[in-house]
């Protein structure tokens, strides 16, 4: 593989702070392995997250609609608390940058990966979010019990995920970097890549989980926005789609009507 | 708890403390030097030869003060004294060996920042394939940085022998330096350089999918200002959101260097000065490596030490005779117009 300029830098810089020669960083890249991995940390939004396989990287994409997400938050709402639930929650960028940009929030994240729950957490004490404002816990979201679970605390004023919507048969057709050291269960999401989207509208149209003037924020795959606006539109959810920066229709974001 | 008019006063008397200071050491010298005066009769040969020659030190000090120390407190206080800059290197004429010359140039402007206390960051670093550098941006934070380097601003040329010329002839190529005045986020938006449906911005790369299905490593972001047409890419870092920001804050420097440039224009509009602006495709400067010779040829200084100018050090000489031919300019020019 061809090593750009960028990352070779990326790296010379990352060898020299952390005291590592650079042939084996080189080597690693080399053999596919993420930069981000490699280098150990990812910016996102203002802040610098810790990142370790095989949590998910996060992507520009996401950073790009949580700013916007804050921004659409921080006038709508406010001075008083608002609370924030966060499916799949990973490193815990998505709660960790809206805590960050908006004072208010406070927010819970659930993940079943041990390793992302340890790193989100990492995550909150680097960033300097403390435990009162953001706390990640190993939950799963599928399980049938999972809204009476103890770190679930209902109702919630906004809900985000990025939940796994990689079909099986896209994820055999994925690069090597994403697919040997991403974790595949934050990626695939069913045959389809739809599994996580129906349990989540399943679950927002419970009784008392959402306030009655929730926000709900999904991340979808690049073709499957339609789709999700349809499975949330009968719940009595309002939806509309934004777009990324490189003109795929990204992100749900569904209130009550 | 400072209230804003506080705050004002308060830099009102940080501004007005260089008089104070100018005044005390005027007195206190004057004083010295009338107490030496007595002792210039003294019947002691000794005594009287000491006094003559302490007495000729004051005098020489007395005049300092009153020839360069007072006129210089005349010049009005520079609205961008408190400004940090923005440093952008681009090669010109000759190639690789221009890349190499601009590699040298921002080592010493690196070090120059950092025996300044100033904080140096290459934020932009176009490496040429050849060797060398094609183009910077290097953001150099701390107070008086925009106004010390300022007049850095223009071509500079360097003759030697290039690495790669075997016949050991001499070459001359050229590197722009252009210094911008660095404005923070919140400052820039009180000066209201621009609005954001003045500007277009772009992504550069394709992604295909997106989202889960990549991890592309880079996200280069180009910003257009409409109204001027000034453009931006960056891509040096590693996240679409701080590739943004500084992208924003190039062109924040950029606007703000035109509207500085604007002022002054009308100012000297306004008195029908015939002081002309600085040219920014004008020579400015000469590293001549045979001779060990760097030559400002906007007031003819010459140091015979390059090894100096290019480590940094030397080049606080230039800097400094710059900034006092600026003064004496001014103050010229603030006399002209009084008569």
């Amino acid at each position: 593989m061809r090593l750009s300029f960028n990352e070779l830098r990326w790296l010379k810089r990352a060898a020299l702070d952390s005291n590592r020669p650079l042939e084996s960083l080189v080597q690693r890249r080399i053999n596919r392995e993420p930069l981000q991995y490699i280098i150990g940390t990812q910016p996102f939004g203002a802040l610098d997250l810790r990142v370790r396989s095989p949590v998910l990287i996060p992507r520009p994409e996401t950073e790009d609609w949580v700013i916007r997400l804050a921004e659409h938050l921080c006038s709508s709402y406010s001075s008083r608390p608002i609370s924030l639930l966060d499916l799949g929650t990973g490193s815990g960028c998505i709660p960790l940058l809206l805590c960050h940009l908006c004072p208010n929030i406070v927010a819970t994240g659930i993940d079943i990966s041990p390793n992302a729950v340890q790193l989100a957490n990492e995550n909150a004490t680097l960033c300097g979010v403390p435990h009162s404002r953001y706390k990640a816990s190993l939950c799963d979201f599928a399980h049938p019990g999972f809204p009476k679970a103890e770190a679930i605390n209902p109702p919630y004023d906004i809900l985000t995920s990025n939940p796994p919507y990689i079909t099986s048969d896209e994820y055999l057709q994925l690069s090597d970097d994403v697919a040997n050291f991403e974790d595949p269960t934050a990626l695939i999401g069913g045959y389809d890549g739809l599994e996580f989207y129906r349990l989540i509208a399943r679950l927002i149209a419970r009784d008392g989980f959402l306030s009655p003037e929730a926000v709900v924020a999904l991340e979808v795959g690049h073709s499957q926005a339609d789709a999700v606006c349809d499975m949330l539109n009968p719940t009595g959810f309002r939806t509309s789609i934004w777009m990324d920066p490189w003109g795929k229709k990204r992100t749900v974001i569904a209130q009550r009507r | 708890m400072a209230s804003p008019e506080d705050i004002d006063r308060l830099r009102q008397l940080k501004e007005s403390e260089p008089l104070q200071e100018a005044w005390d050491h005027w007195t206190s010298t004057l004083k010295a030097y009338e107490d030496m005066e007595t002792l210039l009769s003294d019947p002691d040969p000794a005594m009287k030869a000491l006094a003559s020659e302490e007495a000729a030190e004051l005098d020489q000090k007395l005049l300092t003060i009153l020839k360069s120390t007072f006129p210089s407190l005349l010049i009005p206080h520079s609205t961008t004294a408190n400004l940090s800059a923005l440093v952008e290197l681009k090669s010109g004429v000759g190639g690789t060996e221009s890349s190499l010359f601009l590699e040298t140039l921002l080592r010493m402007y690196m070090r120059f920042s950092q025996s300044n206390s100033w904080k140096p960051t290459v934020v932009a670093n176009n490496e040429n394939e050849g060797g060398g550098i094609k183009d910077a941006i290097v953001e150099i934070k701390g107070t008086g940085a925009y106004d010390t380097l300022r007049r850095e601003s223009g071509v500079h040329r360097v003759q030697r022998v290039p690495a790669t010329e075997s016949g050991g002839r001499v070459h001359t190529s050229t590197v722009t330096i252009i210094v911008l005045p660095l404005v923070e986020e919140q400052d820039a938006q009180k000066e209201s350089l621009y609005t954001m449906d003045e500007i277009k911005l772009e992504v550069m790369r394709a992604r295909g999918a997106g989202g889960q299905h990549v991890n592309k490593t880079e996200s280069a972001v180009r910003i257009t200002h409409i109204p001027t047409g000034i453009t931006v890419s960056m891509q040096d870092e590693r996240s679409q959101h701080q590739n943004k920001r500084r992208a924003f804050q190039v062109l924040s420097a950029r606007l703000m260097d035109r509207k500085i440039t604007r002022e002054i224009a009308e100012r000297r509009a306004k008195k029908n000065s015939l002081i002309k602006s600085a040219d920014r495709s004008e020579k400015i400067r000469t590293y001549n490596y045979a001779q060990e010779r760097v030559t400002d040829h906007r007031i003819g200084l010459s140091i015979m030490n390059l090894s100096a100018v290019i480590e940094g050090n030397a080049l606080q000489d230039f800097t400094d005779a710059l900034k006092q031919d600026f003064e004496e300019t001014t103050m010229e020019e603030m006399l002209e117009s009084e008569l």
